[in-house]
């Protein structure tokens, strides 16, 4: 176990009538070599988490552990920990090299080399001799991310390293970055409001809301096995198709908004009593067009590079299919759509809490 | 008749010429997307059309009607920012109807319109609601409706999907061009991410430094992108553009690029790029001809897709995306091209000069 937080909360202005619960009991256990990703909405508790991890805010309750070390009432310089933090600023007198080697020590040309290498890696190489002021927003974002990657820390903290890379950049670089913590067998939290920098980035992904852990697991297990609806329509672009049914004799009954059947899906194995309210979920990739099992009205049909994004009115709800092809349908046509009844996800409607997930064919 | 014409606009801060003598139309109730990087001029040409730019040279006809010299509020323009932000002390109803007030339109026509409005944007039962009692959907839908009420010749939209979150941003990408082709409004449409693009334009206007590089249908400028700059821009994760060798063979050229050869029937270049989008790459567990041998580097997931980064051999890094899983990091791997997959750039004129490869070939 490298980084442990053992029931941890944060509350902002205890006893006061405006006492605000930015962390609830969060429970979260990282591995040696690990990249997770706190990730959620803003004002969900992740770069609070972060700052109590890093030292910047005190922890109102709870333990935290870093290599079995209690970290928590420590001073943050002496927790062993390298961050890149927006605001975390670069100091204005020195150059980026300067900056980047600042906490290195050992012989001076074996960390100008190094310094050389990481800023090559992140492609601040022909800004080195510069001071940050003047250099754009990306560029010092950069020059502070290659500041703490140059580190040799027991727990590397990140927030929103990559945000305001251009995307022509941001693939390479995350790939590059990625490469460099698996090399050096970092152990990396990054903080993150991007799905796609979260899925690009970590092993696991701790979802959070309202200070909650909603789940904890790897990008697979939050679009194949999400915990409950809130992740399921969290995670994921497109999100998840939903449907409000009632559990049947055999399967299920999708409703529409008047709560009127509107189609019968069969259920070898049903999830819920009979009568029970459902949400039934469908992943955008799991929709089949041309089935038979319903009629829909395309809605659109948007062609992306590389993908195709049909959207589809049926009953009164927008569904939408995603396939790697384009597809021959026009706005306004019926076309017959269907899926795989083993592709369904289901959810208790009044808690959101998952009951089945999509079973592999 | 063009719903907008702009001919040779110019404007030029000082000694920075942002935007220099860009022509183009918008045809009737047409959306048209002005994408490009940060600090090229999107905003600065969205002011102009708008009369908010003093230093605008150029002549700009809506409908017709020459108004490069008209004040903003005679030129019957809807605008809506980044994060639809609307008036705090105001209720929805009251937000919307706002344009309408300073048109001096009388309150029943006035109520009619925006309740008309807010039934089709299914806002119509918060409209008394003020904007902190409104959820995130609400709000923008309460903002798109505020743009569109006055029922303007053209309505400018700054990247309003800029900030919100993926749900509400997918959601709109499909409604937000329903909504416009069903009141056929014509629009100018502001983003930098080339899937808004493609969802919400009937033609992207690439801005590259001060003028327009490509002009096209989004599915064309992603298949055929005219230039290196906009190869380079447009697409995410975006295509690889990697130095090569040119030769002349048989009346067109050999490229060799990343351990890779190419054939494209066209002369030869001064300074050859080979691009190649990431989708074009092939990832083989075995040698072969026409694959290169390379070693995955990071493999970074992306919503609905799998991106990997690999390094051939020769040092050359490409991006590669596939719909399923690839093996893990540090694995020995070949590379292939999907056939009809890569494009040819020249450095010195910076255009694309095919894309369209004849034939493969393995090179040793």
């Amino acid at each position: 176990m490298s980084l442990a937080l053992a029931a941890v909360s944060k509350l902002y202005g205890a006893g006061s009538a405006h006492a605000v619960q930015a962390v609830r009991d969060l429970d979260l256990e990282i591995g040696e070599g690990e990249i997770i990703a706190l990730h959620g909405s803003s004002g969900c508790g992740k770069t609070t988490t972060l700052r109590m991890v890093a030292g910047f805010e005190s922890v109102t309750k709870g333990e935290i552990r870093l290599r079995g070390r209690r970290i928590d009432r420590l001073a943050p310089a002496r927790r062993r920990v390298a961050m890149a933090f927006e605001g975390y600023a670069l100091y204005p007198p020195l150059t980026i090299a300067e900056n980047i080697g600042f906490a290195l020590r050992g012989k001076k040309s074996a960390a100008k080399a190094e310094v050389r290498e990481i800023a090559e890696l992140l492609e601040i190489g022909p800004i080195l001799d510069r001071r940050p002021s003047g250099l754009s927003g990306g560029q010092q974002q950069r020059a502070s991310l290659a500041r703490a990657l140059i580190r040799d820390a027991e727990l590397h903290l990140l927030d929103e390293p990559m945000g305001q890379l251009e995307p022509q950049l941001r693939a390479v670089l995350r790939g590059r970055v990625k490469a460099r913590i698996r090399e050096r067998n970092y152990t990396a939290v990054l903080v993150t409001h991007d799905q796609g920098e979260a899925n690009a980035m970590a092993d696991r992904i701790a979802v959070m809301e309202a200070g909650r852990l909603e789940q904890f697991g790897t990008p697979d297990e939050l679009h194949e096995r999400p915990a409950n609806l809130f992740v399921a329509t969290f995670f994921g672009e497109p999100p998840m198709n939903t449907l409000p049914a009632v559990a049947s004799e055999d399967g299920y009954d999708v409703l529409d908004e008047d709560a009127a059947v509107v189609m019968r899906v069969p259920a070898a194995e049903r999830a819920a009593p009979k009568g029970t309210r459902v949400v039934l979920g469908l992943r955008p990739r799991r929709l089949e067009l041309g089935g038979t099992m319903q009629q829909g009205t395309v809605v659109s049909n948007q062609w992306l590079g590389n993908q195709a994004h049909v959207a589809l009115e049926v009953a009164g709800r927008m569904l939408i299919a995603v396939r790697p092809a384009r597809v021959a349908a026009r706005v306004g046509e019926t076309i017959g759509l269907g899926f795989d009844p083993a592709h369904l996800h289901v959810f208790d409607a009044a808690s959101g809490a998952a009951l089945a997930h999509r079973r592999e064919a | 008749m063009s719903a907008l014409d702009v001919t040779s606009l110019s404007v030029g801060f000082g000694d920075r010429q942002v935007l220099r003598g860009v022509s183009f139309d918008v045809g009737a109730g047409e959306t048209v997307v002005l994408f490009g990087p940060s600090g090229v001029g999107k905003t600065v040409m969205l002011r102009a059309i708008a009369g908010l730019e003093p230093r605008a040279r150029g002549r700009i006809v809506l409908n017709g009607r020459d108004v490069s010299a008209a004040p903003p509020e005679a030129r019957r323009i809807g605008m809506a920012f980044q994060n639809f932000a609307l008036y705090p002390h105001m209720t929805a109803f009251e937000n919307v109807a706002s344009p309408l007030n300073a048109q001096g339109i009388a309150a029943p026509a006035m109520g009619e319109r925006v309740r008309a409005l807010a039934r089709l944007l299914k806002i119509d039962h918060v409209l008394e609601h003020l904007p902190r009692q409104l959820s995130n959907g609400q709000k923008q839908r309460t903002a798109l409706a505020r743009a569109l009420v006055g029922e303007p010749d053209l309505v400018l939209f700054d990247d309003p999907l800029r900030n919100v979150d993926a749900k509400l941003r997918y959601e709109m990408r499909i409604e937000l061009p329903r909504l416009l082709a069903r009141r056929a409004t014509p629009s100018l449409y502001v983003t930098q991410d080339f899937r808004e693009a493609m969802a919400i334009g009937e033609r992207v206007a690439v801005l590259v430094e001060g003028g327009i590089a490509q002009l096209a249908s989004g599915a064309e400028v992603y298949e055929r992108p005219a230039t290196l700059a906009v190869a380079r821009l447009f697409g995410d994760p975006p295509m690889n553009l990697v130095p090569a060798q040119a030769e002349a063979r048989g009346g067109g050229v050999l490229v060799r690029a990343a351990g890779l050869g190419f054939g494209f029937a066209t002369e030869m270049p001064d300074d050859p790029i080979f691009g190649i989008r990431p989708e074009g790459l092939v990832l083989h567990r075995d040698s072969g001809p026409g694959r290169t041998a390379a070693k995955i580097l990071a493999v970074t997931p992306a919503s609905e897709q799998y991106v990997v980064l690999a390094r051939t051999e020769g040092g050359i890094e490409l991006l590669l995306s596939r719909e399923t899983p690839p093996p893990s990091e540090g694995t020995e791997v070949w590379i292939g091209a999907a056939r009809g997959s890569g494009a040819l750039f020249d450095r010195t004129s910076g255009l694309c000069m095919s894309n369209a490869p004849v034939m493969e070939e393995a090179v040793a």
